[in-house]
């Protein structure tokens, strides 16, 4: 085996103070990145919930609608036009919008309402951890995410509070399913939401439309569009698209997210690059002697190389286990972070193009040396 | 007549820029021949190291002809004059420059890994060169645990694995004790003679004269006188 392994591994473990420098510095900048990049696939997820768990094969929202939580109005004719096309075999009204949350202990809290006709299909809440889908056809019965608990000040099944004057009873509760905005969603069948919205019985913000088995979607699509004039008809691919380009976009916290991450990765670089040229110009005489012996260039380029990987595995690893540690501590949060095997592999790769990036200081550092330096010395 | 390993033919040099120039080398030339053991000597600031560099391809000479084993090194890179000193050179430093996070074995292996010869057999080569120099018991043993004379012996051993056709060393028993020393220059004597190589040192300890075969004085960058040496007449 060549002795550039060894010669690497003993090069950055020579100045222990150094390597863990070099490791915190990476494993800062890992867990940075990794804590964005778990946030914006978090967001990411958010933003698209109730699209992705819409059993929809078109959506015909308002004119302009940019995010599942814009809450525009459709008039009821539209749905009936849409029903005129033979291959359209539903088209559910949902109805959704902002209210205010009367909290037990006094003041109000907003709430995004999400309506969910358990008598004839379309979005209902999923993740059901106490309650039925069934118990939500009570009149004023809503379910809420346990992860609001606290929010809406309601310790789960049974709990009571107001909305919009309205007595409401918490029959079902689910688990995970949170918004974006941080606004607690609730679940309510299609009257009441009606009710607490104020919207009028012949309006309604989206229609969820289902097709006959086999049907040519993007045929259906085009019909509908020339019969549909105040609304237009989306794919669900297309709705999640718009959610999360507004969101993530439109909103600037995308970017936020990722020049966060970008910072972590300039700031890792640089502080690999510090330690890697510091340790070169320490190990400088014995970088000359190899090539006073007659070392290849490349040899002497390796060793360094093999410095920069071996640092970006070990401090990987370190910030892979911070990582899955935040990742576990945030999963049941209103904010929870997500780590994905892509992610990880994707960060992986990132740790290493870091490190031997930085490298490149200390290679153009080596590159210079003077081997005549070994006999003056 | 002993074949020539290494050839300077009217080498001057000038090292520095500007007001700080000097000229090191003015119309050098010596030949390195195999089986021969060459003391060049002369006072500080003489050019011995940078004749030593020059011949060892470390440097490349102003004006005038260097060949290493028949190559010349006229116009050509740093990468092939690394190439040069890997196939035919060997270097024994002053100040030893091994490295101090390596064994001794693994100290002379770096010579060979550098060739690209990682195999077995390298270490057995590397074992061989050891044992040359009477360290075969010190194989494990890091710089810091062996004393000045044993940590040269292993930089002869790393000059020598490698097989090469001149051993160039500077000053090689200066930090030594007069003992190390003339068990060094013993060492160096008998690589000269048993295996045909030119062996060239820099130094300008009388005490070694004895194991010359030919002593070159050098002054102000000229040879200024050459004559046998004790091992010479042998």
């Amino acid at each position: 085996m060549s002795l550039i392994f060894k010669l690497s591994w003993r090069n950055l473990f020579h100045d222990r103070l150094r390597f863990v420098a070099t490791v915190i510095g990476i494993v800062f900048s890992i867990v940075l990145v990794t804590v964005q990049m778990g946030l914006f696939l978090s967001f990411d997820r958010m933003v698209t919930t109730m699209i992705d768990h819409a059993p929809a094969d078109l959506w015909i929202v308002p004119l302009g609608t940019k995010c599942f939580e814009d809450p525009s109005l459709v008039d009821e004719r539209e749905r009936f036009r849409a029903l005129s096309i033979n291959e359209v075999t539903q088209a559910l009204p949902i109805v959704i919008g902002f209210a205010q949350w009367r909290l037990p202990s006094g003041g109000t809290t907003p709430v995004f309402i999400v309506s969910s006709d358990t008598r004839v299909g379309g979005l209902h809440p999923w993740n059901l951890v106490e309650g039925s889908l069934a118990d939500l056809a009570v009149p004023g019965a809503v379910a809420i995410d346990q992860s609001y608990f606290d929010r809406l000040g309601t310790k789960g099944l049974g709990a009571n509070a107001e909305i919009r004057d309205q007595k409401v009873e918490v029959t079902a509760v689910t688990k995970g399913i949170r918004a974006f905005t941080t606004t607690p969603y609730v679940f309510t069948s299609l009257d009441q939401a009606r009710a607490y919205v104020g919207t009028p019985p012949n309006k309604a913000t989206y229609f969820l439309v289902r097709l006959a088995p086999n049907a040519n979607v993007e045929g259906v699509r085009s019909r509908l569009r020339t019969i549909l004039s105040e609304s237009e008809v989306l794919t669900p691919g297309e709705f999640r698209s718009r959610s999360r380009s507004f969101w993530l976009f439109g909103t600037g916290a995308g970017a936020a997210l990722f020049a966060g991450a970008l910072l972590g990765i300039i700031v890792g670089t640089v502080i690999v690059a510090q330690t890697l040229y510091s340790s070169t110009k320490d190990h400088l005489y014995e970088f000359a002697t190899l090539r006073a012996i007659g070392s290849p260039g490349m040899y002497i380029h390796k060793v360094i190389i093999v410095q920069a990987l071996l640092s970006a595995i070990i401090g990987f690893c370190m910030a892979a286990g911070i990582g899955l540690i935040i990742v576990d501590a945030t999963a049941e949060s209103a904010l929870p972070l997500l780590m994905t095997p892509m992610m990880s592999v994707g960060l992986f790769l990132l740790t290493v193009v870091m490190c031997v990036l930085s490298s490149i200081s200390a290679i153009v550092q080596v590159m210079r040396i003077d081997p005549a330096v070994v006999l003056m010395r | 007549m002993t074949k020539a390993v290494m050839e300077a033919v009217d080498v001057a040099k000038i090292l520095g820029h500007g007001a700080g120039q000097v000229q090191a080398l003015r119309g050098v030339s010596l030949v390195l021949a195999g089986g021969e053991l060459t003391l060049l000597m002369g006072p500080s600031g003489s050019g011995k190291t940078t004749l030593l560099s020059i011949l060892g391809c470390i440097l490349s000479p102003t004006s005038g002809a260097v060949r290493v084993c028949g190559q010349s090194t006229a116009g050509i890179q740093p990468e092939d004059m690394a190439r040069l000193r890997r196939e035919h050179v060997g270097f024994i430093f002053q100040s030893y420059h091994l490295f101090p996070t390596l064994t001794a074995i693994d100290n002379v292996r770096l010579a060979l890994d550098v060739r690209g010869q990682a195999s077995r057999s390298a270490i057995a080569k590397t074992k061989e060169a050891l044992a040359a120099v009477g360290l075969s018991n010190k194989m494990k043993s890091f710089p810091r645990e062996l004393s000045g004379g044993e940590q040269q012996r292993v930089a002869i051993a790393r000059a020598i694995v490698g097989n090469p056709s001149a051993i160039l060393a500077d000053e090689p028993t200066s930090a030594l004790d007069s003992e190390n020393g003339q068990a060094i220059m013993k060492v160096l004597a008998q690589i000269a003679k048993d295996q045909a190589r030119g062996v060239l040192v820099v130094t300008h300890d009388p005490r070694i004269f004895p194991f010359a075969n030919r002593i070159v004085r050098i002054e102000d960058g000229r040879i200024v006188g050459e004559e046998k040496g004790r091992a010479g007449f042998n």
